[in-house]
């Protein structure tokens, strides 16, 4: 039985996640060697160096605040369980805690700009993670070491999308918590020095789509 | 004020590349012109006059950046940890500078010229000295393109803005870490600064100027009080 499935928080449904977990299971590969320590290769970010915002616009601030809000709650929930399985202690949880906090605190903040606007809250997916996730610190480490960076390339490539400057300040703040976690991540990662990026990048609507997919986020 | 179109050769260009090699194949790409950039690029950006405004305010931060953490290295008085960290944050602000340069010339714009900045005389004396002082740079950095993101009107130069943003805040990081404070990313909102504050919060390394052209000239005292003020968080 994986982590996740003996979970009632995350509300999983056993057989969704058993079939979400081989799928996962390939994603991850690939998401590692993709969007890890490594990155993106310059050919492969030249070409998609135009114009990210581009694949947001349209959508609408709402629509945009929706699926921020479920990347949140699917962070925040991903660092809730990491805490919950006891992997960090000292420094180490108190940055885990923080971090969770926040997501959860951005999470909360979007929920009140998504009822001023009128827009409906969406529901929490069922989420689902790799077997093993919370198995060890080394593990759950480096799945929020590619978490961070879909965060952070999600907030950077729809800010100029927004329509609202309130919202494009609130966005662009989150986008900033989102990138200091990046950074504590590394640190958590033991990785020196843990400032390892002169630009952060932005990513097109559809890379984070596919990113977030495979953990239940489908909208 | 007046509103003109300008082609931009790709704002994106600049944010991407993370190292100083990748950056001159940028430039170059920039570099190729008119007819080039719009062949690889093919659109156009509006760039206000406010950008412009914005873009060399924030120049003006990242030369004093740069400065301090070339000057740091030049102490020879960090080593270990901080000495990696500090090298990073030196070559990422001097990565800011050449970036929103070119990214002034590129709107047709012409960047500021680097101010000289004057430091505390025991400013490089020893390496706690150098990380308190950059533990003050830093958040200002976020604060002031925090504040300055809703007023930019392009959307290439706010995502340009949006991914030096981001790293300034890295930075705040990292240098938590140096100094030992826990949790080392600690701020669920980052806050904004308005102009006025982050040009008290600079003035100091400024003689006294303040960065907005036409703005009052403060005393060096008073400009200690608005510094100190800031430090504690009571701006």
């Amino acid at each position: 039985m994986s982590e996740v499935e003996s979970r009632t928080p995350l509300g999983m449904d056993r057989e969704v996640s058993r079939r979400n977990f081989l799928k996962t299971a390939a994603w991850t590969g690939a998401t590692f060697t993709a969007m890890g320590i490594g990155g993106f290769g310059v050919a492969v970010r030249r070409a998609e160096a135009q114009g990210e915002y581009k694949t947001y616009e349209g959508l609408g601030d709402a629509a945009i605040l929706q699926f921020a809000y479920q990347l949140e709650l699917l962070e925040g929930t991903f660092y809730a369980e990491g805490v919950k399985a006891g992997l960090f202690k000292d420094a180490f949880l108190e940055q885990i805690v923080a971090i969770r906090d926040h997501e959860m605190a951005h999470a909360d903040a979007i929920a009140t700009t998504l009822g001023q606007l009128g827009a409906d809250v969406p529901a929490t997916p069922q989420f689902t993670f790799p077997n093993g996730t919370f198995g060890n610190a080394a593990t759950f480490l480096e799945l929020a070491a590619t978490f961070e960076p879909v965060g952070i390339g999600a907030y950077q490539g729809a800010a100029p999308a927004l329509q609202s400057k309130d919202i494009l300040a609130a966005a662009i703040s989150i986008h900033n918590a989102e990138c200091q976690h990046r950074c504590a991540i590394n640190i958590l990662n033991l990785i020196t020095p843990p400032n390892n990026l002169a630009f952060e990048e932005a990513l097109p609507l559809q890379k984070v789509q596919e990113a977030v997919k495979p953990f239940g986020i489908t909208g | 004020m007046e509103n003109h179109t300008i082609n931009v050769p790709g704002a994106q260009e600049f944010a991407r590349p993370r190292t100083r090699r990748d950056f001159f194949k940028s430039l170059a790409v920039a570099g190729a012109g008119a007819t080039a950039a719009s062949m690889l690029l093919s659109r156009q950006a509006s760039a206000k006059t406010d950008d412009v405004d914005i873009a060399n305010f924030a120049l003006t931060l990242e030369y004093l950046e740069a400065d301090f953490y070339a000057m740091a290295l030049d102490a020879d008085v960090l080593s270990g940890d901080a000495l990696g960290v500090v090298e990073n944050l030196a070559d990422h602000e001097a990565q800011h500078v050449t970036a929103l340069t070119d990214l002034l010339h590129s709107v047709g714009a012409t960047p500021v010229e680097k101010p000289t900045f004057t430091f505390p005389t025991d400013a490089f004396s020893s390496q706690a000295s150098i990380l308190d002082l950059a533990a003050t740079f830093e958040p200002v950095g976020v604060g002031a393109y925090l504040g300055a993101a809703p007023l930019i009107s392009s959307p290439d130069i706010l995502a340009a803005a949006g991914s030096i943003a981001g790293i300034e805040g890295e930075h705040v990081v990292a240098l938590n870490w140096l100094l030992r404070v826990v949790p080392y990313a600690n701020e669920a909102f980052p806050k904004a600064m308005t102009l006025d504050e982050v040009s008290a919060a600079v003035a100091p390394f400024m003689g006294g100027k303040m960065l907005s052209t036409g703005g009052p000239k403060l005393s060096p005292t008073e400009a200690h009080r608005l510094n100190q003020a800031y430090r504690l968080g009571k701006l």
